[in-house]
């Protein structure tokens, strides 16, 4: 029988009453390391300059200059911190969901029956810090799929576990 | 009608040899282009080539050509396909032998084709597409068009039906909608024509670049000098110089979009099949495709304010898992206001465009503004060497263009959301409508930066298997209750999206 009901839009499982987990603390290390190498080849850059470059309106700046590099790397650092804590993550029964962002904040939610295939990946230093990158692959254009960076490892393991059981399951 | 037995492996037509060779042939000489260049600059100058004669370098090319000739004689004779109960099989290669073998139920897509040598030895080619990246993609270059129908008919044809009932099927397709030349020519001079515009200026940089040696060797730059220093006289003669030099642009412009539009849809023919929709179209390059409305994943739909006059709209479909260069050929031009009706609702059941809809907060109007500023701004530093004080009135010209832009923008967004279907309006010079069927959404966004999260504003970003459309600016509440609804509409429900 074709049943056609009414849908209380209040009654629905609600994106804001799920509770987002944050990503493991250690991945912020990995973050600060890539910065850092970034960080030390601006500043490399500038020193090496100060030696080379011979005009006098650089000479004489120079120290306003590094002044505005080194306040620059700061705020980035600032900043950076600052989205780390709103990268977040939660699985449902029927979906995943990934919050980043700190200036721009987006919240993408993948129903688990539109996943086409789910892949693991670990780069040297999360091998180290026992951590694991999830990507969530779906049919979509490239902006839908899903990559959740600075999973601990087991956990990693268990929700890939529980997506490909649900992803075969439904097929 | 003759009918030709695919149970047994066949070769294409005979002219295939021909077809082979020129597509070789072609992709040779494209590749060594700048070779033949040299090759003919070279010889210009010194009449010999790397301590060669001119005889010499003819006779190494006539080798070529047969050595080509010889290698498309042998890929005809190795190309062999034939089908069985659920397969297509092909076997193709002269030294590598290479067998693939593609289940029908796999096939995502079979089209025709006949470019400008096809049609002059009258065969077309077939091309099957599967699922997956670009190059599982087969092409069957040489059929007589009889064969190759029966073929795509075969392909198609899962379940053996019986000979009288292909026959029925047959018998219900009927040619919906054909485009008149006249309608054609309107829409060509309707059209956007900075973009053909852009295409042109792009296309003459690309070429002045690439001869940019030669130009200086005629000494192009000292004549255009000689020329302005003549003008220079009078402010009037460049005044008229320049109006006549735009008016000169435009109506290249105009006369580019025209030829384009008439020769990309020449004889454009929708046929209504009982499932299916096909599409005919082209002058130089004709091709055949077939529309399957469960693969269609978006629907946009373009008319602008001249369009609308003369009763154009433009209907593009995005379907998932067509390779990129077929992609700009699933669109119908020139259709009628209740033709495009008739369409939407063959390729859309149910769908009921008269519901409620809601407009985005007003302060996607201050987004667009930023957007209008960020554009003047970049604007100006250049201008103001160029143009030095006059660029007020440019100025002034851009603040108006920037309000109309912003107040229209504004107007024609909007959005509907019933039980099965999500409508996205926006457009500024164009009216765009977007369709896409709620269970065809692979994913959901929810975007909001730091300042409108001060006053409670999100967009909300929906993205299927071939686009991804935008809800922009909506109240914090709003969108939520949208994600929510979609999300709960996508897994409640157990279809597929494909």
């Amino acid at each position: 029988m074709f049943i056609n009901q009414q849908i209380e839009i209040e009654t629905l499982p609600k994106l804001s009453s799920v509770e987002l987990k944050p990503i493991s603390k250690h991945y912020f290390k990995i973050i600060i390391l890539n910065k850092l190498i970034v960080y030390i080849v601006f500043l490399g850059l500038l020193i090496a300059g100060k030696f080379k470059i011979q005009k006098e309106a650089f000479q004489d700046n120079f120290v306003y200059i590094i002044g505005i590099v080194i306040i620059g790397c700061l705020l980035n650092f600032v900043i950076t911190f600052l989205a780390f804590k709103k990268r977040k993550y939660a699985i449902r029964d029927k979906d995943v969901i990934y919050s980043k962002g700190l200036i721009v904040n987006s919240m993408t939610t993948v129903p688990i029956s539109r996943i086409q295939h789910i892949e693991e990946s670990r780069s040297w230093l999360a091998r180290q810090l026992n951590l694991a990158t999830l990507k969530i692959f779906t049919a979509g254009e490239s902006g839908s799929d899903l990559k959740i960076d600075g999973l601990p490892l087991e956990e990693a393991r268990q929700i890939n576990d529980f997506l490909s059981a649900q992803v075969n399951g439904n097929n | 009608m003759e009918t030709t037995d695919f149970s047994q492996p066949i070769r294409q037509s005979s002219k295939g040899i021909i077809i082979i060779f020129a597509f070789n042939a072609y992709k040779f000489f494209k590749r060594f282009f700048v070779l033949f260049i040299a090759f003919g600059v070279s010889l210009a100058r010194k009449k010999t080539f790397a301590s060669l004669t001119p005889q010499t370098i003819i006779l190494i090319i006539v080798g070529i050509l047969i050595v080509l000739l010889v290698v498309a004689f042998l890929k005809y004779l190795n190309f062999k396909f034939y089908l069985s109960k659920d397969d297509f099989h092909l076997s193709t290669g002269i030294l590598n032998k290479d067998n693939t073998i593609i289940p029908k139920s796999k096939i995502q897509n079979v089209y025709i084709k006949q470019n400008f040598l096809q049609q002059i030895i009258n065969v077309v080619s077939l091309n099957i597409e599967t699922a997956g990246d670009n190059k599982s993609e087969i092409s069957i270059k040489a059929l007589d068009k009889p064969t190759a129908l029966q073929l795509k008919k075969e392909l198609f044809n899962k379940s053996s039906l019986t000979e009288d009932q292909i026959e029925i099927a047959e018998e219900t397709n009927t040619i919906f909608f054909k485009v008149s030349l006249k309608r054609l020519f309107l829409e060509g001079v309707s059209q956007n024509h900075l973009r053909s515009f852009v295409v042109i200026a792009s296309f003459v940089f690309g070429l002045y670049y690439e001869f940019k040696d030669y130009f200086i060797d005629l000494k192009l730059k000292q004549r255009i000098e000689e020329m302005i220093h003549l003008d220079e006289e009078s402010i009037l003669n460049i005044i008229i110089l320049n109006s006549v030099f735009i008016l000169f642009t435009i109506l290249v412009s105009l006369l580019f979009s025209v030829l384009k539009t008439v020769i990309t849809n020449f004889n454009l023919e929708v046929v209504e099949n009982q499932k299916t929709i096909e599409i005919n179209k082209g002058l130089f390059n004709k091709v055949s495709l077939s529309l399957t409305p469960s693969r269609i994943q978006n629907i946009v739909i373009k008319t602008n304010r001249v369009k609308r006059y003369f009763g154009l709209h433009t209907l593009s479909v995005k379907q998932a898992m067509v390779n990129v260069k077929q992609r700009k050929n699933f669109e119908i031009i020139a259709l009628e206001k209740d033709q495009l009706k008739h369409l939407v609702d063959k390729l859309l059941t149910n769908y009921n465009s008269n519901i409620e809809q809601s407009i985005p907060k007003p302060y996607y109007k201050r987004i667009l503004a930023l957007q209008m500023l960020a554009l003047t701004s970049i604007i100006n530093i250049p201008g103001f060497f160029i143009f030095g004080n006059r660029m007020w009135y440019i100025n002034i010209a851009l603040l108006l263009f920037s309000v109309l832009y912003i107040l229209v923008t504004y107007k024609k967004a909007y959005y509907k959301i019933d039980t099965e279907f999500i409508t996205i309006g926006s457009g500024f010079v164009d009216t765009t409508t977007n369709i896409l069927e709620i269970h065809k959404i692979q994913a959901v966004k929810l975007k909001q930066s730091i300042f409108q999260k001060r006053r409670q504003i999100s967009s909300v970003i929906i993205s299927t298997a071939s686009k991804s459309v935008k809800i922009p600016y909506v109240s914090d509440t709003e969108a939520k209750s949208i994600c929510d609804y979609l999300l709960y509409k996508v897994e409640s429900q157990d279809r597929d999206w494909m």
